[in-house]
């Protein structure tokens, strides 16, 4: 009887929605406007001010966009960005992807690896950036390493050395990003028809055709979520790179988060820092709306 | 079945009711927590984040009982990023610590501090502090604008047993700093240690003192207002010498702090350390009366002797709920028991600003350096504090580059003009 009832019943529900339901989705609707939206929109108004945080903010135009293409330290941060985004979304994923299809099949101990590299995962990035701190001062761990298997020569101090900085705090962005990659990857090959991979071996694939041909299309709808998750992360990177270096020496592991912080709440350039706001979030537009639009016409063809 | 589909619903949106009952909640608790919304309650922000200043300013916090205090004690090098927010924000701590001079007066100037005239007159807590300290606690407009309670010296300070050791004496001038550098690098020991990694500021103390002893005291407190340039011919020289340094800098401390660096000082793996005298907290307490200093070696003898003695001190939020309240608090730890005690338990070699202190039960460092000030012509504060902490950055970045590729110099000096430019006029 409440086999037959029930249909009936929920149609009529979704024709007059109670009151109290637009009452509760307005709530959360509220806050996010004025918690979310409402910054955001005040932050592209102060992108066109110059404003220190007290009295009313100057009317400037265009000045600060301006002033940032012109501005070095700007510049830098732009071209850090990109080695970030491609070194951390590249390494991350290609790493990711090798675990989850190495831990994928399952055998004895595979729980261990699985939990011991998506451990990282559960300590914040302020935290990962101190513990590995500690690794690469000048007598840390990683140099002694070294000096251990007779490459003293490759010694060096990580973090002080411009041309090094960057690079080590991405080994530990990445350390700590490729179990939860890998964890994606495993959910996504949990999805996959096993038979496909049979019948293709059936047929005398090797792995790697198997692979490439049969278990990588069937992927896509993880990758979307990877690539996505990915490139949000490495434009919103701050935490570790503050805690490691603060965008030292001199500017060279400066990203335009670091560099945003820096100017709005270290310099009260609050107008300026928006500027810097303004072109990381069209930054990730780009990314996400470029990828999306061709992620869907490959699934629409 | 239908009655529970009805009633999961029913949860659901009742648990999203809460959750934002609860996130507002959040808010407004966040919101009352980090101000001092009530006047019931005084907020002391203190960057004394050390643990013997810590512990010092707990005590001395402790002894207060006209007004509950609420002391947040913020790790030193996120203070100073976030000084201007704390100072900015709707509800920001009633009293805060900090510097005296060009930075206290950065901050006046933009309206975020108090003014406490009144406790510079009359009966006033301040009123019997040198004339030097109130002027060095006067904002552009004429106004005291802070609270000074403690000062100190900079020199370079080194162990005795290990200079017995080494066989070698402090020098006086430049060509037998030189010597002295060269001669405990023989030895096999890094003559200098500093520590320039997550505290650059350090590199400062020695261009700091270099263009006082090339250009002396009014040469560089110009320069640092913006009267002259950074790539000018007196600052180059000042660069000449401190490149003449550079191969005696231990290069492991482009990776440490501050603190880190007196490991190798205490340790005897490196010579000499040019820092204040605050050092004596970081030292192992074993080997605390090991520790001597000597002035920085005058380069040229006609230029009047000059001396770096920072003074700290606290200054109030002009946007203080309860103003009277904060001032109190203020006078209170200005006053001379306030003062003794802090100096007492902070182990660092701090000297007071109040007359009625007396000093005579000091340490023989502390009587030595008490010497050092009163021997010097003048006295500046440091590079951030006779300008601001924005131009620090500037000279962080200057200074620190200038340590690794010392052959950019012309470069680098300006570029550092064009950054230091850009701060000045904005």
């Amino acid at each position: 009887m409440t086999a037959v009832a029930a249909p009936t019943r929920r149609r009529r529900q979704r024709r007059h929605i109670s009151p109290v339901v637009w009452l509760f989705l307005l709530v959360p609707a509220a806050i996010e406007v004025g918690l979310v939206f409402w910054p955001a929109l005040n932050s592209f108004y102060l992108s066109l001010t110059r404003w220190n945080g007290l009295g009313a903010p100057e009317q400037v135009g265009l000045d600060n966009f301006r002033e940032l293409f012109s501005d070095g330290v700007f510049r830098e941060a732009l071209g850090n960005n990109v080695i970030w985004a491609v070194g951390f979304g590249g390494l991350s994923v290609a790493g990711g992807l090798a675990l989850a299809v190495a831990l994928n099949k399952p055998r004895r101990g595979v729980g261990v690896y699985r939990s011991a590299i998506y451990l990282p995962m559960v300590f914040s990035l302020a935290v990962t950036g101190l513990f590995w701190r500690v690794q690469y001062q000048p007598d840390g761990t990683v140099n002694t390493l070294l000096g251990a298997v007779g490459l003293e020569s490759l010694e060096r101090q990580w973090l002080a050395d411009p041309k090094t900085a960057l690079y080590a705090v991405l080994v530990a962005a990445v350390w700590r990003q490729v179990g939860y990659v890998m964890v994606l990857y495993l959910a996504g090959l949990k999805g996959t028809d096993p038979s496909l991979d049979d019948a293709s071996a059936v047929d005398g694939a090797s792995a790697w055709q198997r692979f490439w041909y049969v278990t990588w299309p069937q992927l896509r709808g993880v990758n979307t979520v990877v690539f996505a998750v990915t490139v949000i992360d490495s434009l919103r990177t701050f935490d570790i790179v503050w805690a490691m270096t603060q965008g030292g020496p001199y500017h060279s592991s400066e990203l335009l988060s670091t560099y945003m912080f820096q100017q709005g709440f270290t310099f009260l350039n609050l107008g300026y820092a928006s500027a810097v706001a303004v072109v990381i979030f069209a930054l990730a537009l780009l990314f996400i709306i470029t990828y999306l639009v061709r992620t869907l016409k490959e699934e629409v063809s | 079945m239908v009655h529970s589909e009805l009633s999961r619903r029913g949860f659901l949106a009742g648990l999203g009711g809460l959750g934002a009952a609860a996130l507002l909640g959040g808010c407004a608790t966040s919101g009352s927590d980090s101000g001092s919304g009530s006047s019931a309650t005084l907020t002391l922000q203190s960057s004394l984040s050390d643990p013997s200043p810590k512990a010092a300013l707990t005590k001395v916090v402790e002894g207060y009982t006209k007004t509950k205090v609420t002391l947040n004690t913020i790790a030193i090098e996120t203070f100073r990023a976030q000084l201007p927010t704390y100072l900015n924000s709707a509800t920001p701590p009633d009293v805060l610590t900090w510097y005296a001079g060009s930075v206290a007066r950065d901050y006046a100037s933009k309206g975020f501090l108090l003014d406490v005239s009144d406790m510079w007159t009359g009966s006033g807590a301040c009123a019997g502090f040198s004339p030097a300290l109130k002027e060095l606690s006067t904002g552009a407009d004429g106004k005291q604008i802070f609270v000074p309670t403690s000062y100190y010296w900079w020199g370079v300070f080194y162990r005795k047993s290990a200079f017995q050791e080494w066989g070698v004496q402090p020098a006086t001038t430049w060509d037998e700093f030189i010597n002295l550098c060269k001669a405990l690098k023989a030895k096999g020991v890094a003559p200098l240690t500093m520590g320039t990694g997550s505290t650059p500021w350090v590199a400062s103390g020695w261009f700091d003192y270099l263009d006082l002893r090339v250009n002396g005291a009014q040469f560089h407190r110009d320069l640092l207002a913006g009267k002259h340039s950074f790539d000018s011919p007196e600052v180059k020289a000042v660069m000449e010498h401190y490149r003449e340094l550079l191969p005696y800098i231990d290069p492991k401390g482009r990776s440490y702090s501050w603190q880190d660096a007196v490991t190798p000082l205490a340790s005897k793996k490196a010579g000499m350390y040019l820092i204040g005298a605050f050092v004596t907290q970081s030292v192992p307490k074993d080997v605390v009366d090991d520790i001597d200093f000597f002035r920085v070696p005058v380069i040229d003898p006609s230029v009047p002797l000059a001396e770096e003695a920072p003074t700290d001190g606290f200054f109030a939020s002009a946007k203080s709920k309860n103003v009277e309240g904060a001032k109190e608090l203020l006078a209170y730890l200005a006053s001379a028991p306030a003062q003794e005690l802090y100096i007492k338990e902070s182990a660092s070699s701090n000297l007071p600003t109040s007359p009625q202190v007396s000093t005579t039960g000091f340490s023989p460092l502390v009587q030595k350096g008490i010497e050092l000030l009163n021997e010097s012509a003048a006295i500046t504060q440091f590079f951030n504090r006779d300008s601001s902490d924005e131009l620090q950055s500037t000279a962080d970045t200057a200074l620190t580059k200038f340590l690794d590729s010392p052959g950019d110099v012309d470069s680098i000096l300006a570029s550092w003009q064009s950054s230091a430019q850009k701060v000045l006029t904005s």
